[in-house]
């Protein structure tokens, strides 16, 4: 882990996330600067593979944070996101004191809580960075509670009291919009959504991510799948499709797009028979004279 | 950062407002916070700022993004590209009648709904409802919200106290020992809970469906107060979302609202790009997974029956169990020959019928229980 530092600009959240292998766009970078400056969670929308996430890890490694992740499904409830009793201790604590009798305060005593991540991020002296994944996939009982700790940064034990975050963590919340999030959460929120990257960005994401690819590879690569988002697709492929693809055409010696190659490794990139079935023949060669043409000033 | 500047921001907030965002005081002041932090340097940075702390959701980046043009770069508000409103392009006619119906003088005669008898009741229920008269609607409307409003289930992941639980309750069983000095006399358990399996409707509301379509969403306006997870969508030759209008409103309203904006009367129904706009947009939001759908529609398909197919294979793939409710079923010389539903028949696990009040309470019964996919 690298030395906590600060950002003076958004110029230095570029560069440090550079420095991660992650190339945000401006308006992520100015996103990430202004919730660090006012302290308010940022919540990140976007299609599935756009790199909400990496953005998250990515910004921890740069700030020397240490990353807390909760990743939430339904049901998640308080025992698994903030905190429990550690039952088995307290009931051999119980039965070593036999004699004495145990009082209620010594049991449910900080010795023997179960921090999870929401206390875990509350409750550090580091520097944290929280990552609060896919919210859409909790429910709403769940957001209602979040609603509380992301507002006051305290969360409150009955049996202890009231936790205080020392310093605010801060805090990214993604979702894929699986359902519309509650008003009242939104509004304690920044808002930023990740589009598919430009052409000359994503070939940029591809030569930093997939290690030994040439030029001319990347940039037919992303240019094939920029053609591939026009199409009408069930799921168009994200940024994180393009590294896959990259690296397995990179890995079988690919150095220009030919169709035989293209059909081979394309289930790296579309994930739905129906879209195979769409991308063939004519379609795919169309695409590949396309992306050749792109790439054609590239060196090899 | 200036008071001249700080005044800036706050007008733009109420231009912003009247474009339709929800700008509050706290937004604003995150805004102001934030251009402070940043400086006003570059252009593209302050519109970044300010759109990352005024905009809430995808659908308002667009307003957003021409109101930023107006105000800080003072370009000339260009029109937004204009929807041809389909209240513009339909023969008038159509319009004169239903208001006419609305405005109609009730009868004179006591056939007050609260005056209709067993029988009379009886008789309603068997009646088709496109054959009902205007106070036997209105009485429709009562009899239909008193439909019990079960849902389907399903196991949730959630834990709750029960006696035959199967999952011991540590934390309370901890806090009983307390007394026993650590031994546990009584146990206690938790078991996962039931919780409604969401509900996604599409509902036909064409020309030939109106009065089929106006019972089956007078059904849901009462199903939906027993819990969340019900979304409402209607179609005709658009798709549309009516989830909010249908539960807050009136919900003969939403229907006509819905009317006004998905169907375009003379271009007919086009059941396969109303599914394929559905599972597009909603269905990969995960929208239909692992729920019921309930389709409900006459089957006259005016597009592509090859498309109708292909998008009926992919909601089924999702859901947990897909019912077609049609009209026409409740007619017992009725066969699906119509290309549109033989398309779409092989992806139905329930076919039934919905053209009066029985069918209806037949359905209510069958979403209640219904428990396993592919038995049509």
């Amino acid at each position: 882990m690298s030395e906590e530092r600060q950002f003076e600009s958004i110029e230095d959240v570029e560069l440090a996330l550079r420095a991660q292998s992650y190339l945000p766009e401006r308006g992520l970078a100015t996103a990430l600067f202004v919730s660090l400056a006012i302290g308010k969670p940022l919540l990140l929308e976007g299609e599935a593979g756009v790199g909400k996430t990496e953005a998250a890890k990515a910004l921890a490694n740069a700030l020397g944070a240490r990353l807390i992740r909760l990743q939430c499904y339904e049901g998640l409830d308080v025992a698994h996101a903030v905190y429990e009793w550690n039952y088995a201790r307290q009931l051999l604590h119980i039965r070593a004191a036999q004699e004495g009798s145990v009082s209620e305060q010594e049991l449910f005593g900080p010795e023997f809580l179960i921090r999870r991540p929401l206390l875990e991020a509350i409750g550090s002296s580091d520097p944290v960075v929280l990552l609060i994944d896919e919210i859409d996939r909790a429910d709403e009982e769940f957001e209602a509670f979040l609603l509380e700790v992301l507002s006051d940064f305290q969360i409150t034990i009955p049996e202890i009291g009231t936790i205080r975050a020392e310093r605010r963590p801060l805090v990214i919340l993604t979702s894929n919009r699986t359902r519309e999030l509650h008003d009242a959460l939104k509004r304690r929120c920044l808002f930023h959504w990740i589009s598919h990257p430009a052409l000359e960005r994503e070939i940029e994401i591809v030569r930093m991510r997939v290690p030994g690819v040439s030029e001319r590879l990347a940039t037919q690569a992303a240019a094939f799948v920029a053609g591939l988002r026009e199409l009408d697709l069930v799921k168009a492929p994200g940024v994180a499709e393009t590294i896959d693809w990259t690296d397995a055409l990179t890995a079988l010696g690919c150095g220009d797009l030919d169709p035989e190659t293209v059909q081979q490794t394309l289930g790296a990139v579309l994930k739905y028979r129906e879209d195979l079935d769409t991308v063939q023949g004519e379609t795919v060669s169309e695409l590949i004279r396309h992306a050749r043409a792109v790439g054609s000033a590239a060196p090899p | 950062m200036s008071e001249a500047f700080t005044r800036q921001v706050v007008t733009f907030g109420r231009v912003l407002r009247e474009a339709g965002l929800e700008v509050g005081a706290g937004r604003l002041a995150d805004a102001i916070n934030g251009l402070d932090q940043v400086g006003l340097g570059r252009q593209e940075d302050v519109y970044w700022t300010l759109r990352t702390t005024l905009v809430a959701r995808r659908e308002e980046i667009e307003s957003f993004d021409r109101a930023f043009q107006a105000w800080f770069l003072r370009t000339p508000l260009v029109p937004p590209p204009r929807v041809p409103d389909p209240r513009e392009t339909r023969p008038g006619a159509q319009r004169v009648r239903r208001d006419a119906q609305l405005h109609s003088d009730p009868p004179a005669s006591g056939s007050e709904p609260e005056s209709i008898g067993y029988s009379a009741h009886e008789v309603l229920r068997r009646k088709d409802f496109a054959a009902m008269s205007e106070d036997e609607s209105a009485a429709l409307a009562r009899l239909i919200a008193q439909i019990d409003g079960q849902r389907p289930r399903r196991r949730s992941r959630r834990l709750q106290p029960h006696p035959r639980g199967s999952t011991l309750d540590m934390r309370r069983l901890a806090r009983s020992t307390l007394a026993t000095g650590g031994d546990a006399v009584h146990r206690r358990f938790r078991r996962r809970t039931q919780a409604p399996r969401q509900l996604v409707v599409l509902c036909d509301v064409s020309g030939s469906m109106e009065a089929y379509s106006r019972a089956m969403l007078l059904y849901l306006h009462a199903l939906m107060r027993s819990g969340g997870g019900v979304e409402v969508f209607a179609f005709g030759t658009r798709l549309t979302r009516i989830t909010t209008e249908l539960a807050t409103r009136d919900p003969e309203a939403a229907l006509r609202a819905a009317a006004d904006r998905v169907v375009d009367w003379a271009a007919g129904t086009r059941i396969g790009a109303s599914l394929k706009a559905f599972n597009d947009v909603w269905g990969r939001r995960a929208l239909s997974r692992g729920a019921v759908v309930l389709i409900v529609s006459d089957g006259w398909e005016r597009g592509d029956n090859a498309l109708l197919g292909r998008e009926m294979q992919r909601l089924h793939r999702a859901a947990f169990a897909v019912v077609w409710v049609s009209p026409l079923k409740g007619s017992d010389r009725y066969e699906p020959l119509a290309g549109g539903m033989r398309a779409a028949l092989p992806y139905v696990d329930r076919f039934v019928a919905g053209h009066d009040l029985a069918s209806l309470e037949a359905l209510a019964e069958l979403l209640s229980g219904l428990g396993r996919r592919h038995a049509a």
